[in-house]
């Protein structure tokens, strides 16, 4: 252990995927059937690294994710967090998620969502109530504190799934497509809520999406899986300058040059999903 | 306008029903294939008749037709009269209503979550279950008065008889459907087994077990009522059989109009606790 390199130790590596593969068993009218949704896929994310999740739908993002989080169990391959092997329904006390659907506690309010977490871990509530508010704030819904999640918008709702798992001060982050039910415009505007956050604390983060541009503007490196079953096709480093301007970025050379390369290769797999 | 049209409607509807009720019996000899032989008054009364009744079961007019208030103790007096005046079989009434429903809606709620969260007990208890379920509970009820006896103990007993299934059911469903993601959500963010019960399992399906409360006190005082029936000290229901035993159709009406009183009050009630416990629900579920 003496011997570890300097810049080894500079890029910790904090998950690491070796050839991942999970099979479904689907029932269908000839029996069931194996259908393999990840194959083979292996990739490492060092720490403080943004890495996007790219594939067109049903390519077996979610199922990696899912993983990863403990929430199922792979059917082969290894999943290191931090070095070690995770265990299925043992979820990492440092690792959190954020959910494609919504997942708030319609029964409690905007900031009993919030401070759920802390609320399990027997955090004294004076102090809950200060990071609440603080969390609240941060996230621009001042004001709606005492409301019910079915009283808010979409956008509303998924800034507090955000900060619902940010509290926690989780140092992984997993999300799985959090802004795909979002309109356009809440969604570019749901991106600068999320940069700004994460330039706060650089949490290490495995961002899944099936949308490319929302990939550029967010990660450092795009991880392009294939059509199913999902392996590794491509790995993509986005180098912009940060912080970045979710709006702006978009208007730059780079981005439009990155983008249709990667346009280009993403179009593939979705011809082929399509015709699978 | 609308609004106004319809209570119009209501009220002219309801005047006209006792304006038939009151003096249609009248016109029975001379139109006897208009007015049919239930109007007659020794089966159901008329409206003066029953509120004269009223006045005198309620102690508030005494026997020489005097109000009660006028004169010195004599309310007091009157009340002391029968251990089964209107005010006392009301009270004892209500009060078996309320234990009832109490019992049985935590009782039916426990055993819904328990079932409803453990797929082998509720394989083994399935059976037992539907047996019972099929099994009109309101049949039980004189074993229940021979077994308890006739006192507060067996209406309490009939009564949460009633209204546990019933909420056994409703949150047996509610259990069962809980979120797998919101479950999935509270592990991630760091809860145990026990706190995943307390946080989110019972909260999901106390949704389920409010939406039975309503039904579930109207049970509830159909199983007090079917007790005291039977066989009681006290009560609105052994009101009604006494009553019926003298032939007294006026004393009959009295105690079934105490009982729907009694009924909407109730039920108004345990509506606004349900509208409030429930008040997270998007507003177009709650009137669902
Ligand atoms: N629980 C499951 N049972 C059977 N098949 C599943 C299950 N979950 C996912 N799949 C299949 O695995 C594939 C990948 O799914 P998923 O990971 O959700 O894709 P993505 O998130 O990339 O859209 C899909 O074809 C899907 O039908
Ligand atoms: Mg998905």
């Amino acid at each position: 252990m003496a011997s570890i390199p300097p810049e080894a130790a500079a890029a910790r590596c904090r998950i690491e995927i070796d050839k991942l593969r999970k099979g479904f068993l689907a029932s269908g009218n000839e029996g069931d059937r194996e259908v393999v949704a990840v194959d083979d896929a292996s990739f490492r994310i060092n720490d403080g690294e943004f890495v996007a999740l790219l594939g067109p739908s049903g390519c077996g993002k979610s199922t990696i994710l899912n993983m990863v989080a403990t929430l199922i169990a792979p059917s082969g391959g290894a999943i290191k967090v931090d070095g070690a092997p995770v265990t299925f329904g043992k979820p990492e006390r440092h690792v959190g998620y954020v959910f494609q659907k919504d997942t708030l506690f319609p029964w409690r309010t905007v900031e009993d969502n919030i401070g759920y977490a802390l609320e399990l871990a027997g955090v004294p509530s004076g102090e809950r109530r200060g990071r609440v508010a603080e969390a609240i704030h941060q996230a621009g819904l001042d004001g709606f504190a005492r409301f019910y999640p079915a009283s808010l918008s979409g956008g509303m709702r998924q800034r507090v799934s955000l900060m619902r798992t940010l509290i926690a001060n989780p140092e992984i982050l997993l999300m799985d497509e959090p802004f795909g039910a979002l309109d356009t415009h809440t969604k570019l505007d749901m991106h600068s809520v999320l940069l700004d956050l994460w330039e706060r604390q650089r949490q290490t983060v495995l961002f899944v999406t099936h949308d490319l541009g929302e990939a550029l503007t967010l990660a450092d490196r795009i991880i392009l899986l294939s059509a199913r079953p999902g392996r590794v096709k491509q790995d993509f480093r986005v180098d912009f300058a940060r912080p970045r301007d979710a709006v702006a970025l978009r208007e730059t050379r780079q981005y439009a040059e990155l983008f249709s390369r990667i346009w280009h290769s993403l179009g593939e797999e979705f011809t082929k999903s399509r015709n699978a | 306008m609308r609004r106004i049209a319809t209570l119009l409607w209501q009220v002219a509807i309801g005047l006209g029903a006792l304006a038939i009720w009151e003096w249609g019996w009248a016109l029975h000899d001379r139109l006897p294939w208009l007015v049919p032989d239930l109007l007659d008054p020794y089966f159901v009364s008329k409206p003066s008749a029953i509120f004269q009744q009223f006045l005198g079961m309620s102690c508030l007019v005494g026997r020489d037709g005097t109000w009660s208030f006028a004169t010195d103790g004599a309310f007091a007096k009157c009340m002391g009269r029968s251990d089964n005046n209107l005010w006392i079989a009301t009270w004892f009434t209500l009060k078996n209503t309320l234990w009832g429903f109490l019992t049985g809606v935590s009782s039916g709620f426990v055993l819904g979550l328990l079932l409803g969260r453990s797929d082998r007990l509720s394989e083994i208890f399935y059976p037992y279950i539907t047996a019972f379920n099929s099994v009109p509970r309101i049949a039980l009820a004189p074993i229940i008065i021979l077994a308890f006896g006739i006192g507060d103990a067996s209406k309490i007993v009939t009564a949460w008889l009633v209204v546990v299934f019933l909420v056994f059911f409703n949150t047996f469903e509610g259990a069962r459907s809980v979120d797998r993601d919101h479950i999935n959500a509270a592990r991630l963010l760091g809860a145990s087994e026990w706190q995943v019960t307390r946080t989110v399992i019972v909260p999901s399906t106390m949704a389920w077990l409010f939406a039975s409360l309503s039904p579930a006190i109207s049970f509830s005082l159909i199983g007090v009522i079917v007790g005291e029936f039977i066989g009681a000290e006290h009560g609105i229901g052994r009101m009604i059989i006494e009553a019926e035993a003298r032939g007294e159709a006026a004393g009959m009406m009295v105690a079934v109009f105490v009982l729907m009183i009694a009924g909407v009050i109730l039920s108004a009630l345990v509506r606004r606790v349900q509208a409030y416990l429930l008040r997270w629900r998007p507003a177009q579920q709650l009137s669902a």
